[in-house]
């Protein structure tokens, strides 16, 4: 076994030496791993739970915390505002909306989840695995604490003869058995995972706030049934941020299997907090592209 | 263990592949050496959400993704529109149709901006809300391999046939040309008082509810047919409904249907022959017992 890493349990580095070893994986995959060479050298797990400091401020906030304090714009990143076209109505009246990207639930959650999957890649290292294969990251609140905790495990694995990573820390993929055969099979290595949230707030204008409560007050020039465009924006701006952050994590490689799942919570009168994580397998190719020829398609008589 | 790699006499040419194709522990190695090389220009980069599965049988077409790609609206629908009243509740159909629309409009033109001739596998999230419908289309862009030439947002095809559904469609000389969708919310009208009274004790059909939804789904069908036909297609494949009472107007029904426009392009349908298979496997899994260490 490898120098263990000072922060490993010390129960964790008696497991590692006592020999046998444990995997996550399927009877099938574990089949398939074998027969590629890769050898299990243990099931590895990261943790970590995480408390976002604008929660204490704004407990109603959910989970990933509220809109915290009011500095839109002054942490770069996405912006847009929406000017009232009715001048003074009211002092409670929306005389503007912006929407802006909150980078401090990002930087939280990017927190959270790098913390646990850098303790991933400790176990992993201590075990002298070359990667980490059937990789599941999963985050979910902690009781009702406002908290989040993030748990990434999957299988460390040994390449039979192959030569430790070069910069040290194992390759990981959410792939396994014959799905990672096929991807090695079409050229591509894995690299790592990549996963990435992007959030941004709605902070919603006159014209936003009446559209998405569907009133009309009579004195305004909306058109009934128009588009709710400075939240549609807000949506397309999530997203695209999204695939711009995880694109910067790529350098010149490509992501696989991709899932983008976006979440929204609604805060009344059109504002709302918008969520989109993204994450899949970063893959390099390896060998040029050798196409199979066209499938052929068969029927099962079963 | 059988990969994607196909045995020579399977090639058309008769010609063997690359010479380590058959040894997957070969072309494991070499690809965790592959490592040590830097990466590539981040020109050469994409993204996906196709499976590796997908992704191979694009390629034996001769298409290749290259980005993942959205489209998002949202539109509104006045208060009081879901209040008890006759016929369609146009408001929330108008507001369905502009943003299904929009949202396609918009996933065009990020294909068209990523180098995309088409988004195959698409993803649509419908949100029909009190007082707003949305509609969220989410896919990955593709192109004939190689294509440099950046088209038009116009002439990009949507569609959400899997990678494999579109392998098959092209296989046999069709082509997708873009998503139909129709949609119709329609009030259940009440029951008279006398009706209603009379109907108590009895097991009974409430007409009112059976005729609603059938003005609901014709009308939502009617449209998605004449959406297909605006864009030149002879039919639509894969529909999917959605069809029931609001969750928050139970006295309102909503019919929403989509699916891909198809057109046949090739001379003539081509018959895809599958061939008969008969699994033998037995129901218990096999392992290779294969020893894990001086193996």
């Amino acid at each position: 076994m490898d120098d263990v890493p000072g922060d490993l349990p010390e129960a964790a580095a008696r497991r590692f030496s006592e020999g046998a070893f444990t995997s996550g994986l399927t009877v099938p995959d574990f089949a398939a791993c074998l027969q590629m060479g890769l050898e299990p050298a243990g099931y590895v797990q990261g943790f970590c739970v995480m408390k976002w400091g604008s929660w204490q401020f704004y407990p109603g906030a959910g989970p990933y915390g509220g809109y915290g304090p009011n500095v839109a714009g002054t942490h770069g990143g996405y912006s847009e505002s929406w000017q009232c076209p009715h001048g003074f109505v009211s002092a409670e009246h929306r005389v503007w909306g912006q929407n802006y990207e909150q980078p401090w639930v990002e930087d939280a959650w990017a927190n959270g989840f790098t913390s646990a999957y850098e303790r991933l890649i400790e176990e992993a290292s201590a075990l002298g695995a070359h990667g980490i294969v059937g990789l599941v990251d999963t985050s979910a609140p902690l009781g009702d604490l406002g908290v989040l905790e993030f748990r990434v495990q999957g299988t460390a694995v040994k390449v039979k003869d192959g030569p430790p990573p070069a910069d040290g820390r194992p390759w990981t993929t959410y792939l396994a058995g014959q799905r990672l055969a096929k991807l090695i099979e079409a050229g591509y290595m894995p690299v790592s995972i990549a996963a990435t949230v992007a959030s941004v707030r709605v902070w919603a204008s006159c014209i936003t706030a009446y559209l998405t409560e569907g009133t009309n007050p009579g004195w305004t020039s909306q058109a009934v049934g128009a588009e709710i465009e400075q939240t549609a924006r807000a949506q397309m701006a999530v997203r695209r941020i999204a695939r711009e952050r995880v694109r910067a994590q790529l350098g010149g490689d490509s992501l696989h299997g991709a899932s983008m799942g976006t979440r929204e919570r609604e805060l009344g009168e059109g504002d709302a907090d918008l969520e989109c994580i993204l994450r899949g397998n970063r893959v390099r190719r390896f060998k040029e592209f050798d196409p199979m020829p066209a499938p052929r398609p068969t029927v099962r008589l079963s | 263990m059988t990969g994607p790699a196909p045995l020579a006499a399977d090639r058309p040419d008769g010609s063997a592949g690359d010479a380590t194709s058959g040894d997957i522990r070969k072309e494991m190695l070499a690809a965790a050496q592959s490592l040590d090389r830097s990466a590539p220009s981040p020109a050469a980069a994409m993204t996906s959400d196709l499976s590796i599965d997908e992704e191979l049988t694009l390629h034996s077409i001769g298409w290749e993704p290259i980005e993942l790609v959205y489209g998002v609206s949202l539109h509104s629908i006045p208060m009081g529109v879901w209040n008890w009243g006759q016929g369609e509740i146009t408001h929330a159909s108008s507001a369905f149709a502009r943003s299904f629309a929009a949202a396609t409009d918009r996933i065009h033109h990020e294909c068209a901006r990523s180098g995309g001739h088409g988004v195959v596998g698409v993803h649509v999230e419908r949100n029909v809300d009190r007082h707003h419908i949305g509609i969220a289309l989410t896919g990955t862009a593709v192109r004939p391999v190689g294509a440099k030439k950046l088209p038009s947002a116009d002439s990009v095809f949507v569609s959400d046939l899997s990678g494999r559904d579109f392998t098959l469609l092209q296989g046999s000389g069709w082509m997708p040309l873009g998503l139909a969708a129709g949609a119709s919310f329609v009030y259940a009208p009440r029951r008279s008082m006398g009706t209603a009274m009379k109907q108590t004790s009895q097991n009974v059909e409430l007409t009112n509810f059976t005729e609603a939804m059938y003005a609901a789904r014709e009308s939502a069908m009617e449209r998605m047919q004449r959406s297909a036909l605006a864009l030149q297609g002879t039919g639509v494949v894969e529909v999917k409904v959605t069809e029931g009472p609001m969750e928050f107007a139970h006295h309102a029904i909503g019919f929403s249907a989509y699916g891909t426009v198809i057109r046949l392009v090739a001379g003539q349908h081509r018959n895809l022959a599958p061939r008969m298979v008969l699994p033998l496997d037995d129901p218990v899994r096999g392992v290779e017992a294969t020893a894990l260490r001086g193996a």
